[in-house]
């Protein structure tokens, strides 16, 4: 097959990538949504922030 | 709760308490001060160049072609990107409750980012340049880069790996982001382009650019952003679902723009369109941020009078407001035939990396420095100082460049004028751009030097 713009080896290393971080990105979307990302405890992360708190910390 | 405290409070941690070493976090942050203000000088050496384009003679070593990609490659990974390491190294383990996964393969991730960077200022004065924007540093410099991030992430997701608490804080999401997306994008920029030639090594190319940006810097001073804001305001951010929008948006969206810096060049017309369509929906990730950092501050904002890291986080974030609008509608090919490659595009870079992720960074540092060391800020006072001459300064150097930007497009669309005479039309706005560089050069340094002067100084007052 000829060469052209679409079969250059390094397009198809940019489509392996391309990919490769689209099946990553659904992947990880659908396990954030299992692992309760989005539904009623999903703002506690949130609080995280705060565990290591100065004035907590500073507490006798 | 199990109690957290930096290895210099040692000695008033209960029994019990998470006691972080914080050794790597220190090596990044020191090393990156210091390259902040050693690239600023060569920063402002560029910008009298424009002004005086004999200064310095016709010395190799410090022509404008080989000082450029030094300031460049310098303020991108000398100062930024390693700031931003060493403030992962600080607030990742205190956001997972667990001590850093291994300080040991932090210290030798610092000393060899440090030989990367001292090998860039000996490679890129003597002339050794790949050529292509962003990925001037030769390969075997580029091979040392990919194993010094291999060894930070590493570190960084075996820390995660033992986290203490289930749920992940946004903050570990984007930095976790920024190293899976930075692998992706700086093999494809440094090693993929060796591969392929013309329009395609040019895609490749800005393919990498627009993504070292965007997925790269972008992340990770979002990172910083959302731990610093609600911790630096006492106030836990408005929505963690809405930053979880924002985050994945990015994902999806951000890695097709690169094609936009081609428009009206000889690339596929279906590939500009794509770039153009995908620039303009970045405007969904950047509102999810912005309306939720914003709105974090509901309240609040009263505290910016008293807080230096909150007025660098604050403006930080209007400042990627701005750009983040700049960049889809001069994505635009109307818009884009006008300022495409003119002074425009670096006051546009500049406010993206100084004005943006720049003061993301050093309001983190500001804030993490005197609790790594335990002592008070240096001098409140230069802190202040160091935040209005960068702000000043920077408004200063991102409003002439635009201004000036479209002056010159204006005047390249028009054949009849010489190109010479744009060159020399423009010579008032590059007097702006040095004095407004020397104001930003003076607002480093006074950060630079209340940052080292807290870390090495006595330690009179513990941080409060």
């Amino acid at each position: 097959m000829p060469a052209t713009d679409y079969t250059y080896p390094s397009v198809y290393f940019a489509y392996l990538f391309f990919t490769l971080s689209f099946l990553l990105a659904i992947y990880f979307f659908v396990r954030s949504r299992k692992d309760g990302y989005w539904g009623e405890q999903g703002e506690d992360a949130k609080f995280q922030v705060f565990q290591d708190d100065d004035k907590i910390r500073r507490t006798p | 709760m199990q109690p957290q405290f930096s290895k210099a409070e040692a000695a008033n941690a209960p029994e019990g308490a998470i006691i972080h070493d914080d050794a790597t976090a220190k090596w990044f942050l020191i090393s990156s001060v210091a390259y902040f203000f050693i690239v600023g000088i060569i920063a402002v050496i560029i910008a009298a160049k424009f002004v005086w384009p004999d200064l310095m003679g016709t010395m190799s070593w410090l022509t404008y072609g080989r000082l450029r990609p030094l300031h460049v490659n310098g303020m991108l990974f000398g100062w930024l990107l390693a700031a931003d390491m060493g403030l992962a190294y600080y607030v990742i383990p205190r956001l997972c409750g667990v001590k850093l996964w291994s300080e040991k393969l932090g210290l030798a991730t610092a000393a060899l980012w440090n030989v990367i960077i001292l090998g860039a200022v000996v490679t890129l004065l003597a002339g050794l340049n790949q050529g292509w924007e962003y990925a001037e540093l030769p390969w075997y410099l580029d091979i040392l880069v990919v194993v010094a991030w291999i060894m930070f992430g590493i570190n960084i997701f075996m820390t995660v790996a033992n986290r203490k608490y289930q749920a992940m804080y946004v903050t570990i999401w984007y930095t976790m982001g920024c190293i899976l997306w930075t692998a992706f994008v700086y093999l494809t920029g440094n090693f993929a382009t060796l591969f392929a030639t013309g329009t395609n090594q040019a895609n490749l190319n800005w393919m990498y650019v627009h993504n070292a940006v965007g997925l790269i810097f972008t992340p990770i001073g979002l990172a910083i952003a959302y731990y610093f804001i609600p911790r630096a305001s006492n106030t836990p951010l408005h929505s963690h679902k809405l930053s979880m929008v924002g985050f994945w948006s990015l994902a999806f969206v951000y890695v097709w723009t690169g094609a936009h810096h081609m428009l009206h060049g000889p690339i596929s017309q279906w590939l500009q369109t794509i770039a153009i369509a995908f620039s303009l929906m970045l405007l969904i990730p950047v509102w999810a941020v912005v309306y939720n950092l914003f709105a974090t501050m509901k309240g609040q904002w009263h505290q910016l009078r008293e807080s230096v890291p909150l007025k660098f986080l604050m403006s930080g974030v209007v400042f990627y407001l701005l750009t983040c609008f700049q960049g889809p509608m001069h994505s635009l090919r109307t818009v884009n035939a006008i300022v495409s490659k003119t002074d425009w595009i670096p006051g546009h870079a500049h406010m993206a990396v100084l004005g943006c992720f720049s003061f993301f960074a050093i309001a983190g540092t500001y804030y993490a420095v005197p609790r790594i060391w335990n002592k008070a800020l240096h001098s409140d006072s230069l802190a202040n100082w160091s935040y209005w001459m960068l702000m000043i300064g920077g408004l200063g150097f991102f409003t002439t460049l635009w201004l000036g930007g479209f002056w010159q497009g204006w005047q390249w669309n028009n054949v009849s004028i010489p190109f010479i005479d744009t060159v020399i039309a423009l010579k008032p706005i590059w007097i702006v751009r040095f004095v407004s560089g020397l104001m930003m050069f003076t607002g480093i340094v006074l950060f630079a030097y209340n940052i080292l002067a807290t870390a090495l100084g006595n330690p009179e007052e513990a941080a409060v």
